[in-house]
Parts: C-alpha cells; structure tokens; sequence
C-alpha cells in the first residue's frame, strides 16, 4: 500500500516536472558514462578508443532513456492527453456534427436527470429528520381486511403509546388541514397541522425561538400553538415579540409559544401555518371513532421493524379485548414512515423514467448512427495512422475518447437543460408532494455524469470496434471505399434507424393515449351548465359561535346560528345585481348509512351507503341540474316541514331498481348516529360530477341546510360548516368575476367579518382542475413524446442523407442510363419507407406490451386503444416519410457528369 | 560451481525469458546495495569486478532497474557528491528492499540447488 503510494507520487512528480526529470536522467546517464571512459583511458585507450567502448558497454543511451521515461509516468495519461486534445479538435472541425450529436444527448441526459431528480427527491432521499430509519409509520388494519392501512382511533394511538416498548415514542398527527384564522390582522384560512404534544422531540426538530408544546395544552377553550416559519414572517412581520401573542383558531382562543425554523414546514413541503396540539387522551376521543391522525412511531435504537410489528400485534390483540365495540378484528400494520409518506409516487415516477429512458436511448441511437456514419467516412484516416504504426487499441481508444467528450458534453449542456426541466415539472405538478425538494443536488450530477458516461460508451463502441477491424487495403484504395463501404456498416446504420423509429412509436403511443384520455375528459358531461358559474368557498369555525362542543363524547353541536348566515347569505347574493341564481353545496362528501323504511332492516355493518351532500335547494336552479322525477328541493323544505330529500339517477337505479322512489323514506346515519327524522325522497335529479374523472359516480342524496340535527359525531359536521358557493352570473364571467367576486366577499363580511373566503374561481377552472392530474401526465409525455419524434425525424434524415451520398455514383450512373426522376425519387424513398415501417411494426409490438404501466391514469381509451396506435403510426409514418423526401430530392438532382468524373 | 550455473542460467534466460533475467538483475543490485550506498556506476562496477566479468551487465539496463525498484519502494535515491566531486544520483536498500532481498535470495537458493541436482544426476 506504502510502495503504491510512493510509486503513484513519484510518478506523479515526474508527471508535473517532466522537464526536471529528464534532465535529471540525462545527468545520472553522462556521470555514468564519464566515470566509465575515465576508466578506459586509465586502462590505456586512446580517447576515441575509450569513448566507443563506453557506449558499447553502456547499450542504447536514448532506448533506455525512454524505457526508464516511460516507466516513471502516466504514459497512459499522457497519451490520453493528447488523444483527448486530438478528439478535441477533430470534433471542432465539423460543428455541425458535433451540435447534433451534443444536443440529442443533452435532450435525452436532461429528461433522465429531470425525472431522477424527482425520483430522488421523493423516493430516495432520506426524509430531513435525524435518524430518518427509525422513524416508523404505524397503521390500524380493518377487519377482514390483512391489507388496509388506516389511520388508527386516536385513543388507541394513544394506548399503543403507552404499552409499547419497543418505540422510543409514539405520536400522532394530521396532514395540512385547512381551518378558519382571525384576531390581530385579518380573518384568512390557515394551514394548520393537529399534533400531540410530543410530535416536535420524535422527529428530532427544535423551535427556532419559544418552545414547543410541552404536555397537553389543549382545552377545549384555549390552547397554545407553535407557528411556522412563513406564518411568522408573513403575518407578524418577522416581529421577535410574537410569543404570547394570540389568534383565534376555528373559535379556540389560541396563543403563541414558539416559532419553528425555515427548515421544518410539512411532511410534502405544502405551505403550513402552524401546529395545533391534540391531547389524545381527552374524554373526547374515547369513544374511539376518530381515524383522522396518523401514527408516527420513533425505533428505540437497534431495535427492528419486525421486533415493533410483533409487539404491536400483541398490543392490538389486547385492545380488541379491551375494546370489543370497536376494536374486533383490528389489527396494527408497521411500515417504514417514508415508504408510508412517498411509497405510491413511484407507481406515477417509473413509469415516466421509462419514458425518458426510451428518450435517451433515441438520442444514443441518433448520436451512435451520426458517428457511424462519421466513422465510415473517416476509414481512409484511419487506415493511413494504422499503416503508420498507430495499434489498434490506440485507435479504438481515440474513437472512445471522441465518444467520451461527446457525451460529457451532452452531460454538461443536459445539467444546464435539468435546471430548466426542473422548473417546467414544478409548473406543471401543481401539488406534486414535495414538488419544492425536487432539485439538483450531489446524487443528481452524479447520476447526470454515470448517464453520460455510459451514453459515451454506447454510443462509441460499435464505431470503435468496426474502425480497430479496418481493413487496411481496402480503406487505402480510394475507389473501392465508394462501393464496399461495408455491408455491416451498412446495415448497422438500418438498425439503428429502424431502432429509433419503433423507440419513438412506443413514446408516441404513450403521448398519445393520454392527450386521447385528456380529451375525452374535457369532453365528459359533468350533468350540469358550468358556464357562467363561479365558485367560493366558506369555511365557518368549528368553535364559538357556530358549535358548542357536547362534554363527555365526540359530539359536535351546531348552534342556529348556521344556518341563519346561510339564509341571510344567500339572500344577499340573489339581490345582487347581475347574479342570475346562486345555490351552494357542502364540498365534503361523507358516505352516510341508510335504511330504507318499511324494509326489513339490515344489521349495523350490512347497512348500505350513499353519498349526502348538505345543499340549499337553489343549487339545482342555478347549476341547471335536470328533475327527472318527482320535484326539487324548494322554499318550503324548512325546518319546521318534514324533512325531505332528493336523491340522484344513480341512487335511484341502485336502490330502487323496480320501484318508484318518490315517497319512500330513509333514515340516514352517520357513524353509529342516527338522524333524529326519516327523510321522504321528493324528487331524483341527474347525476352530477364535480370531479369529471369519476368513473362511475356514487349515489348521492341532497338535503337541505334547512333540515338539519344540531347534533353531529366524528367531524360529520364538516359538513354543514363548509359550503362551497355556487353563483350563476347572468352574462359571461370574463369581464365580471373581479367584480362578482368583491360583492360576494363584501356579503360575507357583512354577516361575520372573521369569515374569509376561499378558493375562488370559475365553475370551469375547477372543473380543469379536477383532470389536473392526467394533464400534467400528458403534458410530460408530449414533451419527451416531441422530443423523441424529433430525435427519430433526424436520424432517419441522416440515414436517408447518408444513403444518398453514398450511392451517389450509382444514381449518376442510372441518371446516364436514363433514368426517370420518378424512379430515384422513389428508390430513396422507398427504402425510407421500408425502415420506418419495419421501425413502426416493432414499436407497435414493444407499445402494446410497455402501455399497461400507464393504464392506470388512462380515461375512455385502453392501454392498447386501436384508433390511437394507427393515428400515431401513421403520424410517424408521415414525418419519416418528410425526413426523407429531402436527400431523395437531393437524389434526383445528381449531375450524371460530376458523379461519374469522381472515378 | 557458483559461476558455472550462474553462467547458465543467465545465458538461458537472456534469450527469451526477460521476467527472470529483471528479476535476478534487481537481486543482484539488491545485493550490492547491502554494502552501503552506491551510485550506478559503481554498482556496475561492483558486479562486474565480483563476478570477475563472468556477468557483464549491458550497463545501461541497469538504469531502468534501478528506476523499477525505486518505483516499487525498494530503494531510496538521491543526490549527493561523487568521490570526484560530481553530482551522482546515490542508491540505498530500504526496509521493504532488504525484506525483498531476503525473499529473493532464498528463492534463487531452491533454484541453483534444484538446477545442481540435475546436473549433478
């Protein structure tokens, strides 16, 4: 190890003072052959007798010099030196070569980065947490179901806490849930996630000033809270005097206690206001029905996943028996935190690296025919340096090194292209989770470099390898390059062409699906009139003075007051000028149980479940939601009347099959709590859908705010505090929204100043909104999709090019002979025509089998849609075709005269 | 005895076998610098003067040997003054070296022995 060492700084030196060296040698050399010829004129000889028996005894001064020379340095190092600044050069002399080839590159080693970037920022970096392997996800398992994962009771967190051993610690938390935020500035929606006290230590942050929660805080009436970073910033200016400052959150009279780090926000980097303590031990939770916090375990050290998993099953055990109302056949499920947080983005991800990977290998195909083509062309060169003595590794080597700088320049441009990738994702993912933590970091350009390094391989062995096999005659003789340029050379460019065309089908296929699958859902008939509608939504505070908390249970109690801002709202709107209707309806969909009365009733859990959808009667009239039967919901549907309901086309058709609906009545309930009247069905409406990728919609049953229980159980009333308002303008929204929007926020404010509004926008964009994902899908595909047609439409370019120049002789000769423009036009083109349809069979084959991973985010249209293979087939077919109408152009205005003096 | 084998082995392998040939030059020079410091010129001269020319060295192939075992941690160089006050790049064994030798010159031991035992058959 010592005398590798040595000899590498040896070399070294010897390296950077290569002059100093040599001049050491020589004097080590001249001392020696001094000392030697004084010796032989000691011994009598004459001075020339002396000094030719000294270099006869001493052997070839400069051989020697050289061995020694070249074993003190990097002679690999340096003759790769001069091979680098060769290749160098060489790629200058032909810029446009050398630009087509860097480019592709940079465009398939940009999208592979960019993707891996996002891979890496959601998948394989480690969560920011210290000890992030010890952090633990801890899920509840339903009965029956050995693979559910939900979040558990919150009372059973808490007794997991409490028996474990073999965590360190248990918490629980919500994700970002939005909630209501007034006092000290104005009234606005805040970000806020419910944690227990202990959440802070388990995950190992610390406050940047103040402190954390330090055991229960939260009362029903205050609590304390600890805010974020930007909430600091944002809503008190930075000030260092925030602690024991208050806000009223959803009603709780909450106050300051400290301010978390820049670094610390949500687990998917959303923007978070603050933290809200949950005691999980509070009577409230006891009745063990509330699956709205997730369980983060922290591993004591050393121990496993599978230790915890045991224990808690043991520990799950015992609370079913504890438990048995709620807890039968419950069972706990352990899961690495980020596998929990992260597990499912990759189901989205690879496939999309696949795509990108199909880029790269077009674009390696492209450079690796560009250079083949290059290579053929240069066989002459390299024939001339092999007869003078050059080895073939030597010019494998140069061919490699040529290759090499080609794709460290196409790594380094594809860094610069990643930036920029990076942002278009951003823009395009909308609420990708941790879209922000997706950049360029060490593994990023590490990943970028091993890409290039292997495209440089790729890309340069077959040109190496077939230019270290020349043969030396033939490439000499300058006539014979013309005509045997090389049959496998030949047929290596039609394969790599070919390649390139069935790689970008399968792109184009993919692309294509999802652009079909994006139209078709612009295309669904959500059941309504969206035009000219314009939504808002309110959010009242689950607290004073809206709702009473009922002691001893998880009963919520929602005071008149409600419903009277909703009456009194309403009204406003209608009178507002220009507003043609306006109606509102809860966004929560809640699956309630019902019975039908007059019907044997089922058991508890065979009950069965619909949609409800807490509405004010004017939303049919203004959404134009068609009455197919019976009546709407109206004016006389109040609190006082027996209360009714009015279900949808699928409720209707599921439930009530053979029968009439209309008159039957239902008793629905919501976790366990019956609603205190049974409910008539009035009238069936269309099906409507807010969320136009809904595939088969739920049965649904609409009653009014009016006819309402005071009474709700486990956060069931969400929703009748959150309404989204749903006003239909009389004109076209487009010059009217700002000032709609003003009158409706001035309405609000009239009734409770502390009430913001939130999530305004058109009927329309939230309907764009809903086919987000699948666009942003599609938009990623079109543009690897794009790239891969261009790349493809070049390579088949360059073939088709290439095919020409080199045929120019013979098409000289068949011009001489006569020839019909026709027929040399159709000659090239035919062959162009014969590899892109061999390319486009094969990218038919590899597409059916590769559009399955993607089927998953396909709507209308199957993974293997005939109409979508044929467009884009033909699609394809038609640019190659383009691509090679210009060389075989080219072809018919060869000048017999000058191909045919060439020989 | 001694000459005679040495005789033959160097002439058997100067033909074609340079691996061994290296190997016995960097044991001879290897030897010769247990004696203390030296310079190439008198490392040749030591040896040629020893063996009574029997092993005459092309002496510029010393050269790269000495380069090879400085190279391999062998042996130490550096400049000093010559008896006749020129500057002489000087060689000495180190620790590695004189390992190395010991190494070798029992290895050259079961060589000439097993190589007498045939000629003695």
């Amino acid at each position: 190890m010592c005398a590798w060492r040595t000899n590498a700084w040896l070399r070294f030196k010897a390296l950077i003072r290569r002059r100093a060296f040599d001049r050491d040698l020589e004097d080590e050399i001249s001392f020696h052959l001094a000392m030697r010829e004084r010796k032989q004129r000691s011994l009598g000889l004459g001075a020339d007798a002396a000094r030719y028996a000294t270099h006869r005894r001493f052997g070839n001064v400069t051989l020697l010099k050289e061995d020694t020379r070249e074993m003190r340095t990097f002679t690999l190092f340096e003759t790769l030196c001069q091979d680098v600044c060769f290749a160098a050069r060489t790629l200058r002399n032909s810029p446009a070569f050398l630009a087509v080839v860097v480019i592709s590159l940079a465009l398939g080693i940009g999208a592979n980065s960019t993707i891996f970037s996002v891979l890496n920022a959601v998948l394989y970096r480690p969560l920011p947490y210290p000890q992030p392997d010890r952090l633990m996800a801890i899920w509840e398992t339903e009965s029956g179901r050995q693979n559910s994962a939900e979040p558990p009771a919150i009372a059973d967190g808490a007794d997991w806490r409490k028996q474990s051993h073999v965590f360190e610690d248990i918490a629980l938390t919500s994700f970002t849930e939005d909630t209501p935020l007034a006092g000290e500035g104005r009234a606005e929606q805040a970000r806020a996630q419910y944690v227990t006290p202990n959440f802070f230590h388990l995950l190992g942050v610390s406050p940047m000033f103040g402190r954390v929660f330090t055991a229960s805080e939260a009362q029903d009436l205050t609590q304390t809270v600890v805010v974020s970073s930007p909430f600091w910033k944002r809503r008190f200016n930075g000030d260092p005097k925030v602690l024991g400052k208050t806000l009223k959150i959803s009603g709780v009279l909450s106050t300051i206690v400290g301010v978390m780090p820049a670094s610390f926000g949500s687990f998917f980097g959303d923007p978070l206001d603050l933290w809200v303590p949950i005691d999980a031990d509070s009577a409230r939770y006891s009745e063990r029905k509330d699956h709205w916090l997730i369980a983060i375990g922290r591993l004591k050290p050393g121990a496993a996943q599978s230790q915890a998993q045991t224990e808690m099953n043991v520990i799950a055990h015992r609370l079913e028996q504890a438990w048995p109302a709620t807890n039968k056949g419950v069972g706990a499920k352990v899961e690495l935190f980020h596998d929990a947080l992260y597990g499912g983005a990759g189901r989205y991800l690879y496939p999309l690296m696949g795509a990108v990977i199909c880029v790269l290998l077009i674009a390696c195909v492209n450079a690796a025919n560009l250079l083949q083509a290059r290579t053929e062309t240069r066989r002459t060169e390299f024939a001339v340096r092999a007869s003078l003595g050059a080895c073939r590794r030597r010019l494998m080597r140069q061919l490699l090194v040529e290759s090499g700088l080609l794709g460290l320049a196409g790594g380094a441009l594809g860094v610069a292209l990643t930036l920029g990738g990076i942002r278009i994702f951003r823009a395009l993912a909308g609420d990708f989770p941790n879209a922000d933590g997706v950049k360029v970091d060490v593994r990023v350009l590490l990943f970028t470099l091993a890409v290039s390094f292997a495209t440089a391989i790729l890309v340069g062995s077959a040109p190496a390898f077939q230019a270290s096999r020349a043969n030396l005659n033939l490439a000499l003789r300058e006539g014979e390059r013309k005509t045997t340029a090389g049959k496998a050379g030949r047929r290596t460019r039609h394969i790599l062409a070919v390649s390139e065309i069935a790689l970008a089908m399968v792109l184009l296929v993919g692309a294509g699906l999802m652009i079909n699958s994006v139209l078709r859902l612009q295309q669904v008939n959500p059941g309504f009139d969206p035009a000219n509608v314009m939504n808002f939504e309110i959010s009242l505070s689950e607290g004073a003075p809206y709702v009473e908390r009922v002691p001893g249970g998880d009963i919520e109690r929602a005071t008149p007051l409600v419903a009277a801002l909703y009456r009194q709202l309403l009204d406003k709107l209608a009178a507002v000028p220009g507003v043609e209707s306006a109606g509102m309806i809860t966004p929560f969909g809640f699956g309630y149980n019902f019975s039908v009365l007059g019907r044997p009733a089922p058991p508890p859990d065979k009950m069965p479940i619909t949609g409800f959808r807490e509405i004010s009667p004017s939303l049919f009239g203004a959404l134009k939601i068609p009455l197919e039967k019976g009546r709407y919901l109206n004016g006389f549907d109040v609190a006082g009347a027996p209360w009714s309901a009015v279900v949808n086309e699928t409720f209707a058709r599921r439930y009530f099959p053979h029968e009439d609906p209309i008159g039957r009545r239902l008793r629905l309930r919501f976790i366990d709590l019956d609603q205190k009247q049974p409910r008539q069905i009035v009238g069936v409406v269309g099906d409507v859908k807010l969320y136009l990728p809904e595939r088969n919609p739920d049965p649904i049953v609409y009653v009014s705010y009016l006819q309402q229980d005071s009474d709700y159980r486990g956060g069931g009333i969400l929703s009748h505090l959150a309404q989204t308002l749903m006003v239909r303008s009389a004109g076209s929204l487009a010059s009217r929204a700002a000032g709609l929007t003003a009158r409706v926020k001035k309405a609000v404010a009239e009734l409770d100043p502390d009430q913001p509004v939130t999530r305004i926008m058109t009927m329309e964009q939230s309907l764009a909104r809903s086919i987000g994902d699948a666009q942003f899908y599609a938009r990623l595909l079109e543009i690897f999709a794009a790239i891969a047609l261009l790349l493809a439409a070049i390579g088949i370019y360059g073939s088709m090019s290439y095919f020409v120049t080199e045929r120019t002789h013979e098409i000289g000769i068949r011009v001489a002979l006569g020839a019909q423009r026709g027929s040399i036009l159709g000659m090239v083109t035919r062959l162009g025509l014969k590899l892109s349809l061999v390319g486009v069979a094969i990218g038919v084959a590899l597409a059916l089998g590769l559009t399955r991973v993607i089927a998953q985010f396909l709507f209308g249209v199957t993974a293997t849609d005939p109409a979508t293979f044929v467009e884009v087939g033909l699609g394809l077919l038609a640019i190659a075709l383009v691509a090679c109408y210009i060389p075989a152009r080219r072809a018919t205005r060869v000048d017999p005269m000058v191909a045919l003096r060439h020989e | 005895m001694w000459h005679a084998t040495l005789r033959l082995l160097w002439d058997g392998v100067k033909a074609n076998s340079g691996e061994l040939l290296r190997d016995t030059l960097d044991m001879l020079v290897l030897k010769t610098l247990t004696r203390g410091a030296m310079h190439g010129y008198a490392i040749a001269e030591f040896i040629e003067e020893t063996t009574e020319d029997v092993l005459r060295v092309e002496e510029g192939a010393l050269y790269p040997a000495l380069h090879r075992l400085e190279l391999r941690g062998l042996v130490a160089a550096e400049w000093g003054m010559s008896e006749n006050n020129r500057r002489a790049r000087y060689y000495k064994l180190t620790a590695a070296g004189r390992k190395q030798l010991g190494a070798e010159s029992a290895r050259w031991d079961r060589v000439a022995a097993a190589v007498a035992r045939i000629m003695e058959a």
